[in-house]
């Protein structure tokens, strides 16, 4: 059992790595993301269709041969990026992808008769957004928000390939010491369930409050 | 007079949970009477009617239904007489219930299909002889999302049919319909009592109630508080509830309603209740 | 060599390796069917603690990455006196995740049917068999149709996950060309092309069917 307690400071490390660029990630992309989903809604046809594109590649390609085209497939062009800001740019890249998704649905889901009236009070499109249809979007999205943080975190497992020290680093370097793959592995898993369970914890949590507001 | 009830309901107590619906409610309906429940909304109305076939257990008392006897408060009955029950005894929905996935012809189908084997050949002639006598033969092949409300039910009743029941039971066949589609409902109804067919019916409508039904039923508080041949019972009530309950939906009716249903079913008028004028009795 | 050359030379190399992914989706997609179908079932029924058990299932499931699951399937298991092959190391490790989608996505099928349906038909004299059969699993289908297509291009996607454990799909293939030509870019932007092409044409696809499947219904 001592080897559980000799790898498990190590796997609480992988876990902050994860949470750190998860955390990270998950910022960039919601703002991002929210300007990409309204350049898709009112950008016309150019902006509104490379954005769909953007989305149908993120969405149309395998995680890891996304990871790797930026962490290998960019060496071949002498772009060497660190395991960090490879690891960091994909899940960023990745992130926008489908936060655009959720903010378009949560945004097209506020009715038609509430931006009318925003316009009616002669608002601006950004005040009406700020003030009107967010605030209404959000609890439409908050669901699919919390399951997109759990995506994330479960994406990072991917970052040990390109060598950030994540959790299945930490996991795979005490099975190579201990040849103990059943421990090692049972420990990341438990490491994500404690993650992912606590997230959508939290998530169903805020659904419940918001839900009193309604 | 005995042996001519088909339906035998005594002492019939429902509860969910602690609340009770309904107590100690007890009716006979002789074979190709027409009886009419009315009560406010809540009186249990629906529950009741349900009991009848079953689709809900009842916690006291006991219902026959031709053969079968159904028991409240003990072990379910069995999976055969449930069967039986339900096949002998047609219903149709407030909400109509057709299956979204199936054509009217394929709704109407598939009870005799399913439960009775009957080959799809003689289903499909059954099925198109009935929507043809409900005038929706030219329909049988439409999904009831492209129906009319008024088609929908009339479908679903086709439905009922087709297993040829021998008591059919109807919850406010009318209520989610738009006005002008009443009539054509009431019409099908109308002419299954003209038929003989032995109906209960859960209604609003009281100008149809009281030209077609034999009987009328009110509930109220979870009780049966009048019991009686229909036009006795809607002109004259006796008991204090069932007239203010009667007041209550029959002002309007006198005002606006009547109007309206001489012009709409005109043509479809026949017995002696249509060109009375309702309600004249109240103060 | 050109790119263009290049990819000349390891498209047949890659197409093996797509064929590779593929039966692994199939595989898979029969196992998840299956799970979900029992996790249903279970989470339905009346014995208390196998819908206890089931749902147990779906929380932790769910919650553990498949790259885990994978290593879990392939190295822990073999540790454990249960050597699996890479390949069924993989069907395992997405069927028991995927089984969990799928499970969901099924129920709220179920649950999507409108009460009265069921009512309808119970009260026509159906039996219990006829009322799911003809009357509420083809309406539960129809709901279950577009996450259910959608779980399956994430499913063939993660497939490429099993290139950690040694097994020969186009995400293999494409690694090994990437390291051999020293050319990764090209490699995985042939990979990319493969994969793209086959999610836009299964999609298209599956929309198609779908369209077809609710058009034959109204
Ligand atoms: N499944 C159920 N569980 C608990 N209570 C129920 C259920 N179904 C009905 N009730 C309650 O039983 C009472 C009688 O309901 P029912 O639907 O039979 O009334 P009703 O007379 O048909 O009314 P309406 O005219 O509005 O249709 C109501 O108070 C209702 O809230
Ligand atoms: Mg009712």
């Amino acid at each position: 059992m001592h080897v559980v307690a000799l790898y498990w400071q190590a796997i609480v490390d992988g876990g902050g790595v994860d949470l750190e660029l998860t955390a990270i990630a998950v910022a960039v992309s919601v703002v991002v993301g929210i300007l990409a989903a309204v350049g898709r809604i009112y950008g016309g046809k150019l902006l509104g269709g490379a954005i769909t594109v953007y989305v149908e590649i993120i969405r149309g390609l395998p995680p890891i041969l996304q990871l790797f085209i930026i962490y290998f497939g960019l060496s071949q062009f002498q772009i060497n990026l660190s395991s960090f800001s490879a690891g960091l740019l994909w899940l960023v890249l990745y992130g926008v992808g489908y936060a655009v998704e959720i903010f378009r649905a949560g945004i097209e889901a506020v009715s038609v008769g509430q931006r009318e009236a925003a316009d009616a009070l002669g608002l601006t499109r950004v005040q009406a957004l700020r003030k009107i249809i967010l605030p209404q979007a959000w609890m439409v999205m908050l669901p699919s928000l919390m399951t997109f943080l759990v995506l994330q975190v479960k994406n990072t497992t991917l970052l040990y390939l390109v060598g950030i020290a994540d959790i299945m680093y930490q996991a795979r370097l005490g099975t190579s010491a201990t040849e103990q793959p059943a421990i090692m592995y049972g420990m990341a898993a438990i490491a994500y369930l404690i993650i992912n369970l606590t997230l959508s914890r939290i998530g169903s949590t805020l659904e419940r409050r918001q839900a009193l507001y309604r | 007079m005995s042996s001519d009830v088909v339906v035998d309901i005594e002492g019939l107590t429902k509860r969910f949970g602690p609340r009770t619906v309904f107590e100690d409610i007890s009716l006979q309906v002789q074979r190709s009477e027409v009886v009419a429940v009315i009560g406010p909304s809540g009186a249990g109305k629906s529950t009741f009617i349900r009991c009848i076939n079953y689709l809900h257990p009842f916690d006291a008392g006991r219902i026959r239904v031709l053969d079968h006897e159904l028991v409240g408060g003990g072990a379910p009955p069995s999976k055969a007489t449930l069967r039986q029950i339900r096949m002998q005894v047609g219903m149709a929905f407030q909400t109509f219930n057709l299956f979204p996935h199936l054509t009217a012809l394929g709704n109407v189908m598939l009870g005799p299909m399913e439960t009775k084997r009957v080959p799809a050949s003689d289903a499909r002639d059954k099925a198109m002889a009935l929507l043809t006598s409900v005038g929706l033969a030219d329909r049988a092949e439409a999904y009831p999302r492209r129906l009319s409300g008024g088609e929908q039910q009339r479908v679903a009743i086709c439905r009922a049919l087709a297993m040829d029941p021998e008591v059919m039971l109807f919850d406010e066949p009318t209520s989610m319909l738009d006005p002008e589609m009443v009539g054509e409902v009431l019409g099908t109804i109308r002419g299954l009592a003209a038929q003989g067919m032995t109906l209960i019916l859960v209604t609003h409508e009281m100008q149809f109630a009281k030209e077609v039904a034999d009987t009328v039923v009110v509930m109220a508080d979870g009780r049966v508080v009048e019991k009686g041949p229909a036009r006795d019972v809607l002109e004259h009530p006796t008991s204090e509830r069932s007239r203010t309950f009667l007041t209550r939906v029959l002002k309007p009716l006198e005002t606006v309603e009547d109007g309206q249903e001489q012009g709409q079913h005109g043509g479809q008028e026949s017995g002696p209740g249509a060109t009375t004028a309702l309600g004249g009795d109240h103060p | 060599m050109s790119t263009l050359q290049l990819w000349g030379q390891y498209l047949p190399q890659f197409l093996a390796g797509l064929v590779v992914s593929l039966q692994l989706t199939g595989a898979a997609l029969v196992l998840a069917l299956a799970l979900g179908t029992l996790l249903v079932l279970a989470r339905t029924g009346r014995i208390r603690i196998l819908a206890a058990i089931a749902t147990g299932y779906v929380e932790v499931f769910r919650a553990v990455p498949v790259l885990v699951l994978l290593f879990t399937a392939y190295y822990s298991l073999a540790q454990l006196g249960l050597r699996l092959p890479g390949f069924w190391a993989g069907v395992v490790a997405l069927g028991a995740f995927y089984g969990t989608l799928y499970g969901e996505d099924m129920r709220s099928g179920l649950q999507s049917v409108d009460p009265g349906q069921r009512e309808a038909a119970v009260a026509l004299g159906l039996s219990n068999g006829a009322v799911m059969r003809r009357v509420v699993l083809p309406q539960a289908f129809l709901a279950f149709l577009p996450p259910g297509t959608n779980e399956l291009s994430n499913l063939i996607k993660d497939t490429s996950l099993v290139l950690t454990i040694g097994v020969t799909d186009l995400m293999f293939q494409a690694n090994a060309a990437a390291a051999a030509t020293f050319q990764p870019m090209d490699m995985f932007l042939l990979a990319g092309v493969v994969y793209f092409a086959f999610y836009i044409l299964l999609s298209r696809i599956l929309a198609r069917w779908e369209l077809n499947v609710q058009r034959r219904r109204s």
